[in-house]
C-alpha cells in the first residue's frame, strides 16, 4: 500500500473490538458505518456534531449536579427516617476508615464523571469559536483516560440491588436524585454511543486545517 | 509517498489514529502519546499488576465484606456468605447479580488476561479461531461491572447507622476494590499490538 504522507492514514480505521483494518468512506448524515467483521459501529457522520454535542454534555452535567445534591433515597426504619446523597456514601466510607475504598469511589462516581462532562463542555465550546487548538488536543486525551474509570450507571444497578435487600426491613422513598442519575446514566450511554472522541478529533483536524 | 505495509499498521491506544510502526520510537502523530512505550518490558508490568489483583482478591474473599449489629448483636458476612444468605432467604436475582459480578467476573478476568498475556509469549491457541483482540475488549467492557458489591456495601453503610441497626463496611471490601483497581490497570497496561505478533 503506498500513501502520500502520514495524515493519509487517516482515512484508515482499525475496529476497536477486532482491530480490522478498514478504509473511511463517505457516509450520509445522520447515518453510522459498520465493521464488516464484527458489526460494530466504526463512525457516524453528523453534520452538526457540535451543537448536538454540546447541548447533550450541558445538559448531562446539569442532570449530574441534581443527581449530587438532593436525597439519592430514603428510608424509614424501626421509626428513624434516614436519606443520603451520592456524596455521603464515600464520605461515610471516609469516617469509618475506609480511605481506599472512599477514594476509589470518591474518583470513579464523582470526580471523573463531573470532570468528563465539563471537558465535554469545553471541548465543544472552543471547537465552536475555533480556539485552542492545542488545549483541545489535551482534553481529548484526558477525556479517553477517565472514560472507561466512570461508574455511574454500575452505582445505579448497585443502588436498586441495596434496595432490594432492604424490601421488608425497611420503607423506600426514591428521592429526586434517583431519577436525576438515571436520566444522567441514560444521556451517559447515548452520549458514548453516538458521539466517539474519534469523530471528535477528524472534527478537530477538519476545524484548525480550514483555519490556517 | 511512503510504502506502508499493512502489517505495521497500529493503532494509538489513547485518540485510536492508525500510525505507522516505528518500533522503538512510537509517538502518536496526532495525540502525541507514546504507543506501547514499555515495549522493552513486554508483558512484565501488565502481570505485576494482575499477580496483585489475584493476590488481593484472596483477602477479599477470606475476610468480613460486610458487618452488620442489630441490637448489639453482630455479624459478618463474607460474600460467598452474603450470597448463600441471600439465595437461602429467596432473593435469587439479588443473589445471582453478586456472584457474576464478585465471583464470575473477577475470575473471568483472571484467566482471559492470565490466558493472553501467556499467549503472547508462547504460540497458545495459535491455530484456533479465538479472536483475541474481541476476548480483550470483552474483559475491558464487563470488568468494572465487578465493583457492585463494593457499591452495595458503601451504599447500605451510609444509610443503615441508626441506634440499634448499623451496617459498616468489612475489611473484604478494601480488598475486593483493590483487586479490581489492578485487574483493570492490568488490562489497560497490556500491549494490545502483541497479540497481533504472534497469531
Ligand atoms: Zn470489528
Ligand atoms: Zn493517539
Amino acid at each position: 500500500m503506498k500513501i502520500e504522507n502520514e495524515d493519509a492514514l487517516d482515512h484508515l480505521i482499525i475496529c476497536h473490538q477486532c482491530h480490522t483494518l478498514h478504509e473511511e468512506i463517505p457516509i450520509e448524515d445522520g447515518t453510522k458505518a459498520c465493521c464488516v467483521e464484527c458489526r460494530s459501529v466504526l463512525y457516524r457522520y453528523d453534520s452538526r456534531l457540535i451543537d448536538h454535542g454540546f447541548a447533550l454534555s450541558l445538559t448531562t452535567l446539569i442532570f449530574f449536579a441534581v443527581a449530587n445534591f438532593f436525597p439519592l433515597v430514603q428510608i424509614e426504619m424501626l421509626g428513624n427516617e434516614q436519606f443520603i446523597t451520592i456524596p455521603m456514601t464515600f464520605f461515610s466510607l471516609f469516617e469509618n476508615g475506609f480511605y481506599v475504598v472512599g477514594m476509589l469511589c470518591a474518583v470513579v462516581l464523582f470526580l471523573f464523571p463531573l470532570a468528563i462532562f465539563v471537558l465535554y463542555v469545553m471541548l465543544f465550546l472552543m471547537l465552536k469559536l475555533k480556539k485552542g487548538e492545542d488545549l483541545s488536543r489535551r482534553l481529548l486525551v484526558w477525556l479517553s483516560y477517565m472514560k472507561p474509570w466512570s461508574m455511574n450507571d454500575i452505582f445505579l444497578i448497585s443502588i436498586l440491588v441495596a434496595l432490594v435487600k432492604l424490601i421488608g426491613y425497611a420503607q423506600i422513598h426514591m428521592g429526586v436524585a434517583f431519577w436525576a442519575l438515571a436520566v444522567f446514566v441514560l444521556l451517559d450511554i447515548y452520549m458514548t454511543k453516538h458521539i466517539h472522541l474519534k469523530e471528535i478529533w477528524m472534527l478537530r483536524k477538519q476545524i484548525f486545517a480550514e483555519k490556517q | 509517498m511512503i510504502e506502508v505495509d499493512e502489517k505495521n499498521l497500529i493503532r494509538c491506544p489513547v485518540c485510536e489514529a492508525v500510525n505507522i510502526d516505528k518500533d522503538k520510537e512510537n509517538r502518536c502523530r496526532r495525540c502525541g502519546s507514546p504507543i506501547y512505550k514499555y515495549r522493552r518490558f513486554k508483558t512484565e508490568k501488565s502481570w505485576a499488576y494482575l499477580i496483585t489483583a489475584i493476590i488481593a482478591y484472596i483477602p477479599a474473599n477470606l475476610y468480613p465484606m460486610l458487618v452488620s449489629t442489630q441490637f448489639g448483636k453482630t455479624e459478618e458476612s463474607t460474600i460467598v456468605g452474603g450470597i448463600i444468605l441471600m439465595w437461602e432467604s429467596g432473593s435469587y436475582p439479588i443473589a445471582a447479580v453478586i456472584f457474576f459480578a464478585s465471583i464470575l467476573v473477577p475470575i473471568m478476568k483472571f484467566l482471559v488476561l492470565v490466558y493472553l498475556l501467556i499467549s503472547v509469549k508462547y504460540p497458545l491457541g495459535k491455530d484456533k479461531k479465538v479472536n483475541k483482540h474481541k476476548l480483550y475488549y470483552m474483559t475491558e467492557t464487563i470488568g468494572p461491572w465487578s465493583m457492585i458489591d463494593v457499591f452495595v456495601v458503601a451504599i447500605l453503610a451510609a444509610l443503615i447507622h441508626m441506634h440499634n441497626v448499623q451496617i459498616i463496611a468489612g475489611t473484604a471490601a478494601t480488598a475486593f476494590a483493590l483487586s479490581v483497581f489492578f485487574t483493570l490497570l492490568a488490562a489497560q497496561v497490556f500491549d494490545e499490538s502483541l497479540i497481533k505478533e504472534n497469531r
